[in-house]
């Protein structure tokens, strides 16, 4: 309960303190709130809260998205200050905002109703809508569009999944089963409206111009913290509908689709903030192949501490670089010679994306497949791993436009603010948590179920 | 001892990397140390001690941070020490940030050779690639990115399948973790068990290399740095050899004599294809990396022999290789620096002018030939003698690269130093003394003295012939 009040709060202060107060007074006191949120979320580690009459069910498996979620918020937080600054981009909305969709996300990943999902479905996704216009430019706006048309879409048909839900199985909350042509469309339409939050070939095709439109601080956010509350949603659902019959063949569908489109597409583009948004869909993929376990909880949560750290890390860089209008791949070369810790951040940062050890990406990939492998699922394994190996392609191509070729401009690029902050600290962790994976992954263990 | 022993070198890479002013003073500071803990770990295992530890690093997925030396481990783990302080002591013109990527790589080398457990191996195998793809990247030729890309593909994809032969080792094999010893206990057998074989043998083709994985080899020489430091920390990371050694033929006895007559024909067509490509070569690197290959080949035909005497002389040519390999790296990075081309041709004629230099010449290409007395001998015939035992016809096959070896390798030893017209050149500098010194005194004493290293190995060689059968 002392998490779902601290962000509330945190969202309700920073939206009326905003009228009076500084953006950097704003900022501040998100952090804050973000701050005092892991503080909680330490102190009832583990310990299952439930209230409203179950409606609010905070789990260990809903902690550790949570805890997801407000890591990819700090880094978005910290990251963005000179983004802000260099762009004259609108004061202090941003904050508030971002507070009241993690807020959302916290709901959407603690309750087994599907009324109740939906609702934090929706408060995550409003502020986004907004934050993706939030620079007020043509392809800001084209962004902004987007997404809200293709969110209502999934919102749509949600809905329709929870009345057919309702219909087969005469109640709301998750963990009932149905049969029958109704269920059956029920479990359908319940996962394609998830799918498009979370990026699935083929619910995916808003993410590269969402991603590439939106200002690069919440082109973090989103890949982040929104993904890791759209996954906790999908895999309640996925997990208390069991995985037999049709619903396998979807989720091994969807899988496959991710992994392979994601990384096949992402080789072409030629545009660094696309590149990794194809690259996140196709991340996606690796995560739901944890849902192929019996155990899925512990590894789906590391993938996406993992995965928000090393992709957040990424974004974090480019938004030091994005003058507005994304980041070409020529404008990311003599990096390393440009700024140490930006060549440092992407370089470790886009090695993790390509799961390479020691750092935490190789651990979130051998944590998932090992899940599926224990499920038995030896085939969908080998086949990932395949998408991964065509994967490191173009991560060496990111890679090598930042590290081996001459830059056409030499200017040091000038960090500020927290900036240098949020980009060594993921940079440490990516690291450390690598070298030391059992320090990472205790955190998950205590997520031994994802429905109860 | 065993945990200084593997992280030195990455502690002294990373402070090489941080100061580039003094990176050459760190890097020879660390190498040496390094080399002086290998040597008394050496001394110690030979007095009995295997330096043996193991802690939990994720215990819930049943990995460890497993260590340890046995025989083959101790005897490579020797090559690695003593190559990279020579590449380190020879290499005095690099980029600051080579060094430190040098260092790091060793770390990562003497840490896959020690790994008791197979995830270990796989962390210590990988990371190894990211110094190497790095030095590569940064500071290699005009077609570094090609080259790059071609290696990094070719490694990343066999290594990715060995990944899903790992996980379907542990649990459809059954064994309770990843450790070396709970996995033999538990052999993967059957059409499951050829898949996982299948999985482990293209991850440890691509890094042998064996045709017709080998493709990335020669570009990865080509392209990278001419000093040579990047081509001799490539030729110490080339472990299929290894790979095999301690993991893929003890875990799979069933899958590999069923593959056994195939793979005995690849590694002697590899041998015989690459001493015929680099007959043709008229670039020092790429005549190197072909007779590496062709090298590796002879190796992997004595390994797959599964006799005793060939798994000695297998794991014997890749410690003795990574030496005269690496010093004749070395070796076409002074005579770039003198001439500023890899190229055979325009050199010739060097050995009036250069005595000294031609002499080192000698004694390399000798090396490499497998002239008795000299360190390439013994391996070469331990190999061929064991090879002859489980396919009589192969092992002629592969005699003829021997004798080819000969030939590509003497031929362009003339052309460099006995050709007209002569060149004048300066003669070796101190630095080339020193790292020539050194390099010859150990090819001379691995070719003389043999006895103490093949012992230590023979243990481990005769317990895998054991389990496969003794290759007959």
């Amino acid at each position: 309960m002392t998490t779902l009040w601290i962000l509330f709060l945190t969202a309700l202060v920073t939206t009326f303190s905003g009228f009076f107060a500084p953006p950097r007074t704003i900022k501040a006191l998100t952090l804050v709130g973000m701050a005092a949120t892991l503080v909680s979320l330490a102190f009832g580690w583990g310990e299952t809260v439930v209230a409203y009459g179950g409606m609010y069910t905070f789990d260990a498996f809903a902690q550790g998205i949570t805890l997801v979620m407000v890591v990819g918020a700090m880094i978005a937080l910290l990251a963005d200050c000179d983004y802000h600054k260099r762009l004259g981009w609108p004061a202090f909305e941003y904050y508030p905002l971002v507070a009241f969709a993690v807020l959302g996300g916290h709901v959407m990943a603690s309750t087994p109703h599907l009324g109740v999902m939906i609702v934090g479905l929706e408060i995550l996704s409003i502020p986004l809508y907004a934050l993706a216009a939030s620079r007020r430019s043509e392809r800001g706006f084209e962004a902004s569009l987007k997404y809200f048309l293709l969110g209502a879409v999934a919102a749509a048909f949600f809905l329709y999944g929870i009345a057919l839900y309702f219909g087969a199985t005469g109640g709301f909350v998750l963990g009932a089963q149905g049969s029958g042509l109704v269920w059956a469309a029920a479990v359908m339409m319940l996962m394609a409206g998830l799918a498009f939050k979370a990026a699935l070939v083929p619910f995916h095709w808003w993410t590269p111009d969402v991603y590439q439109g939106s200002p690069s601080p919440v082109t973090l956010f989103m890949a982040t913290a929104v993904k890791a509350a759209a996954f906790a949603a999908f895999a309640r659902v996925v997990v208390s509908v069991g995985l037999g019959g049709p619903a396998f063949y979807a989720l091994a569908a969807l899988v496959l689709l991710t992994v392979f489109w994601g990384n096949l597409v992402a080789m072409v583009q030629g545009e660094a903030k696309r590149m990794l948004a194809y690259s996140s869909v196709a991340h996606a993929g690796y995560i739901a192949v944890a849902l192929f376990g019996p155990n899925p909880a512990p590894a789906l949560g590391y993938y996406l501490l993992a995965y928000a750290l090393s992709t957040g890390l990424a974004f974090a860089v480019l938004a030091q670089l994005d003058e507005g209008e994304g980041v070409p791949l020529r404008s990311l070369a003599g990096l390393w010679g440009r700024s140490p810790l930006l060549g440092l951040g992407w370089t470790v940062a886009l090695l993790s994306l390509a799961g390479l050890p020691p750092l935490v990406g190789f651990w979130g990939k051998y944590m998932v497949f090992l899940e599926a492998a224990r499920g038995g699922q030896y085939l969908i394994v080998a086949l990932a791993l395949f998408a991964a190996a065509i994967a490191a392609y173009y991560y060496l191509r990111l890679l090598g436009a930042a590290l081996f070729s001459k830059a056409e401009k030499a200017e040091p690029v000038a960090l500020s603010g927290s900036a240098p902050v949020g980009i060594a600290l993921a940079t440490v962790l990516v690291v450390l948590l690598g070298v030391l994976p059992g320090l990472g992954y205790g955190l998950f263990t205590a997520a031994s179920a994802i429905i109860r | 001892m065993i945990h200084a022993l593997i992280f030195l070198p990455l502690i002294f890479g990373v402070l090489a990397l941080l100061n580039p002013s003094s990176a050459r003073a760190l890097g020879l500071v660390g190498s040496f140390l390094t080399l002086l803990l290998g040597v008394a770990s050496f001394g110690g295992f030979l007095g009995g001690t295997d330096y043996a530890f193991h802690t939990p690093l994720l215990a819930e997925a049943g990995v460890y941070y497993a260590v340890g030396w046995d025989g083959v481990g101790a005897v490579l783990m020797l090559a690695v020490v003593v190559t990279t302080f020579i590449a380190l002591l020879a290499a005095h013109d690099v980029p600051p940030a080579m060094v430190g990527l040098a260092l790091m790589m060793e770390t990562g080398l003497l840490g896959l050779l020690a790994a008791q457990d197979l995830v270990l191996f796989y962390v210590f195998f990988e990371a190894t690639l990211i110094p190497s793809l790095l030095m590569l990247g940064l500071f290699g030729g005009a077609g570094r990115v090609r080259a790059l890309i071609k290696f990094a593909i070719f490694t990343l994809v066999g290594s990715l399948l060995m990944l899903a032969g790992i996980l379907a080792v542990r649990y459809l094999g059954g064994a309770p973790s990843f450790l070396l010893g709970d996995l033999l206990a538990h052999p993967l057998g059957g059409s499951v068990g050829v898949w996982a074989f299948v999985a482990f043998l293209l991850a440890f083709m691509v890094k042998t290399p064996l045709f017709p994985l080998h493709v990335w080899l020669p570009d990865f020489h080509a392209e990278n740095h001419p000093s040579g430091l990047a081509d001799v920390m490539g030729t110490l990371y080339k472990v299929g050899l290894f790979g095999f050694f301690r993991w893929t033929l003890p875990l799979f006895p069933e899958a590999f004599a069923l593959f056994q007559p195939y793979l005995l024909a690849l590694a002697a067509l590899t041998a015989v294809g690459a001493a015929w490509i680099a007959y043709a070569q008229t670039d020092w690197k790429r005549l190197l990396a072909y007779g590496a290959l062709s090298h590796m080949g002879i190796g992997a035909l004595g390994l797959f022999s599964g006799t005793p005497e060939g798994a000695v002389g297998a794991i014997f040519l890749l410690a003795a290789s990574a030496v005269y390999t690496g010093g004749l790296f070395l070796f076409a990075g002074g005579l770039y620096r003198r001439f500023g081309t890899m190229d055979l041709r325009p050199t010739s004629g060097l050995a009036k002018s250069a005595p000294a230099l031609a002499a080192l010449g000698l004694i390399l290409v000798l090396a490499m030939v497998g002239l008795p007395g000299l360190s390439g001998f013994p391996g070469e015939f331990m190999n061929l003698l064991g090879a002859w035992q489980a396919s009589p016809s192969w092992t002629f096959v592969g005699f003829l690269a021997v004798i080819a070896a000969a030939a590509y390798a003497l031929n362009a030893y003339q052309q460099v130093f006995h050709n007209a017209p002569e060149r004048p050149a300066a003669d070796l500098d101190a630095v080339e003394w020193q790292w020539g010194t050194l390099a010859t005194l150990v090819i001379v004493f691995m070719g003389v003295y043999p006895k103490l290293f093949t012992s230590a190995i023979l243990p481990a060689a005769e317990a895998l012939a054991a389990v496969l059968g003794g290759g007959r």
